[in-house]
């Protein structure tokens, strides 16, 4: 049973109907406007689904995932592989800095100043458009590291790239757990990092998690950072390690490629084989960091 | 703690700390060793030259013979000097860690890791010297052989070891230090160095010329890249003209006028809007937006009297306002929620219809929110890359609505492969000038974010 005076948001909904008998020709348009403009994001969000899918659901098939491209069809299982290369590798690096970096910037340092200007600094980075990223890993990594255009240059930009957005989040998480379960740990005897890694990283793990899920879905969808830094290659890695020092386009830059590209046959078809699964990944990706922030509320 | 601990104990925490102590200073020697080993290796037209740290410190330079030519390959003074630092650090660390100065002795030793990556930077240095010779590249091979790994993760391992002998919980404190310190350096060194590598070319070209030239022309070197950043900016606005009433009006249905259950259902739409990479939404406007620009407006030329091809500033305006709409619909729906609900009680008290109650209390109350939101879209809109170089056309005209246009982010992508030059100072140029516009939005941003802040905190 509820209780007749608890605050409920569906309270409004009564309240609402209280005016049912008033019209108003204004207010009538502003509705209008209101679902009109919602039925566009929504029509948008179905027509770009539908489109891709019902286009590329024919061309996807186990062939198209676990061959290399050959004379017959055009596989993209290197373009696959270069992709979970770049994945792996970017967050390899990035999230035990980011993490580390995060736990020093809220437990140990004092809160002052300081730290406001370092949040103000990867703030303002986190906004900065890829392609400027991309910019930087060329000239920095590709050149005057002597790298080339190769996987391992993409994945040091990339790790530039998503390193703000993983500081911020997890700085986040950690601010919230309550100071109380930190202050019970270390007057039981812990040492400092003993808490750290037994309460707080614990306490924060999903939201870490969900940063680090978010992270994962910013670098498949990212292209503009990997179109000056990670090459063009298509071939299958002959070496498990040598291969990051090749170059291997993404997914994302496969699409793009192929669909400048009306020379190969079908390429079209590969696009939209492609797109698909990019979108199923971005599905998959947003039910799980649903899951981690559902964990996170508990 | 220590003070609890039996003879025994002790006992084996003096070994503990002997095996860390003499195993750093063996590690550590080694280091120093590995000096006089081979260091790197060039391979040019099939002939092998070996170099170890000693020979690259104390030769004038390595005779190399070209097709025609030979000439002697010089190092750096900085070349020079992390090498030799690589040779002096470990020996400071193990000074150091005699006379019991463990945190000095573990940053000697972390800066002795440092050292090949510093002499990694120089290797473009010397592939250019060598490519004057008239090798070309693909007969050209520059790489370090083992002792360069094992001077990093010999480093990296003294290095951690002689912290050690401080005690587990000062360790930690050091690696997470260090982290942090990579991640803040990052961010200053990238904002640093797009500032600075962006001054050469517009010194050189003049601010004024470059920044209001209506001619983009790099292979008559002519900068002038006002046709870019009009476009930008008539781009992002266009989209934001076009965005925001609907992304607005979107939020205030989710927040105010659909049921609970609608709004979970049309919320994860929303969100899966935001998460489709930029790609997928520049593949959508070439195949269907653009040929449908074609179609509508066939019997028209643009003001040059070419055809409309359809790759024009009107899609980039329609790709880049589907863009921002999930941005902006989700801060607005975000600061909707958080106006009290008291505030509407109030306004439906005084005999205000729901509707005037959205438009004259709720959206008023949840201003700095939305205008935030709208800034962020902004934000995304100048700086979207993929998806707007697949409809914009890529012509630096002087932006038109159904002529192709170039923007500042598809100038880079497009030309920075195959520039050099002044013509690749140009494009660093551009970013700075793309770097100062989003600077000027970020800040915007965080200005009205706080004052929101401000504001509820008042309420």
């Amino acid at each position: 049973m509820q209780t007749v005076n608890s605050p409920k948001p569906s309270e409004d909904v009564n309240l609402l109907s209280l005016h049912k008998k008033r019209i108003k020709v204004s207010d009538i348009i502003w509705r209008i406007l209101i679902y009109i403009s919602i039925i566009i994001t929504v029509g948008i969000f179905a027509i770009i689904i539908l489109y891709i899918i019902i286009n590329g659901i024919n061309y996807i098939s186990l062939d198209f995932f676990t061959k290399a491209p050959n004379d017959s069809l055009e596989g993209i299982l290197p373009i696959i592989i270069n992709t979970l290369y770049v994945e792996v590798v970017t967050l390899l690096i990035a999230v035990p800095i980011g993490i580390g970096s995060a736990i020093y910037l809220t437990q140990y340092v004092k809160q002052g100043k300081f730290v406001k200007i370092i949040r103000f600094c990867t703030e303002t980075l986190a906004g900065i458009p890829s392609i400027l990223f991309g910019l930087f890993g060329y000239t920095v990594f590709c050149i005057m590291f002597g790298l080339g255009s190769s996987i391992i240059a993409g994945c040091l930009t990339m790790v530039i790239c998503v390193l703000p957005n993983i500081v911020r989040t997890t700085e986040e998480t950690l601010l919230t757990v309550p100071k109380s379960y930190k202050d019970g740990a270390l007057a039981l005897g812990a040492g400092k990092f003993r808490v750290i890694m037994g309460i707080v990283l614990p306490c924060a793990m999903p939201g870490i998690l969900t940063s680090i899920i978010l992270a994962v879905g910013r670098i498949m969808g990212e292209s503009a950072a990997f179109l000056l830094t990670i090459g063009t290659g298509t071939k299958m890695p002959k070496n498990l390690f040598d291969h990051i020092f090749a170059s291997g386009r993404t997914l994302t830059l496969h699409l793009y490629y192929m669909s400048g590209n009306s020379s190969t046959k079908d390429s079209m078809n590969i696009c939209f084989g492609v797109a698909t699964i990019l979108l199923i990944m971005v599905f998959i990706l947003n039910c799980l960091a649903k899951l981690a922030a559902k964990g996170f509320r508990k | 703690m220590n003070m609890c601990l039996t003879e025994k104990e002790k006992k084996t925490e003096h070994i503990k700390t002997n095996i860390k102590f003499f195993s750093a200073v063996g590690v550590g020697a080694l280091i120093v060793l590995f000096f006089i080993f081979p260091y790197m290796q060039i391979i040019a037209n099939t002939k092998n030259y070996i170099l170890s740290g000693f020979d690259i410190l104390t030769l004038p330079g390595v005779e190399i013979a070209g097709l025609d030519k030979t000439a002697i390959i010089k190092f750096s003074t900085y070349m020079k000097a992390s090498v030799l630092l690589g040779a002096i650090s470990p020996i400071c660390g193990i000074l150091f860690l005699i006379f019991k100065k463990f945190r000095f002795a573990g940053i000697s030793f972390a800066i002795c890791a440092l050292t090949p990556l510093m002499s990694l930077i120089n290797i473009a240095n010397i592939k250019n010297q060598i490519i004057d010779l008239n090798i070309s590249s693909n007969r050209l091979y520059i790489g370090f052989l083992w002792p360069f790994f094992l001077i990093l993760i010999g480093g990296l391992i003294c290095s951690v070891l002689s912290l050690w002998l401080r005690g587990g919980e000062k360790l930690a404190e050091s690696v997470f230090f260090c982290f942090a310190c990579v991640s803040v350096g990052s961010v200053l060194f990238v904002t640093l160095y797009m500032a600075l590598s962006g001054i050469p070319a517009i010194s050189e070209i003049g601010l004024f010329k470059f920044l209001f030239g209506t001619k983009w022309n790099p292979s008559k070197q002519v900068y002038g890249i006002l046709p870019l950043i009009l476009s930008s900016i008539f781009g992002a606005a266009g989209a934001i003209i076009v965005g925001v009433p609907i992304g607005i009006l979107a939020a205030v249905f989710l927040s105010e006028v659909s049921s609970k259950k609608i709004a979970s259902l049309i919320r994860p739409v929303v969100e899966l809007l935001a998460g489709i990479p930029s790609v997928i939404y520049g593949f959508f406007g070439m195949l269907v937006i653009v040929p449908l620009i074609r179609n509508l407006f066939f019997d028209l030329t643009t003001l040059d009297g070419k055809p409309i091809i359809g790759d024009s500033l009107l899609a980039v305006i329609i790709v880049l306002a589907i863009m921002v709409l999930p941005t902006i619909i989700s801060t607005a729906e975000t600061s909707l929620r958080a106006v009290p609900i008291s505030y509407r009680e109030a306004s439906l008290g005084l005999g205000a219809t729901p509707t005037q109650t959205i438009f004259k209390v709720t959206v008023p109350a949840a201003k700095s929110g939305i205008l935030s939101g709208v800034v962020l879209g902004v934000g995304r809109a100048i700086g979207e890359t993929m998806a707007v170089i697949m409809v914009a056309g890529n012509i630096a005209n002087m932006p038109e609505l159904l002529g192709s246009v170039r923007l500042l982010t598809t100038g880079i992508a497009i030309d920075m492969a195959y520039s050099s030059g002044l013509f690749r100072q140009a494009l660093f140029g551009i970013g700075l000038v793309l770097f100062v516009f989003i600077m000027i939005v970020n800040i915007s941003f965080m200005l009205i974010s706080k004052r929101g802040v401000q504001i509820d905190a008042n309420s």
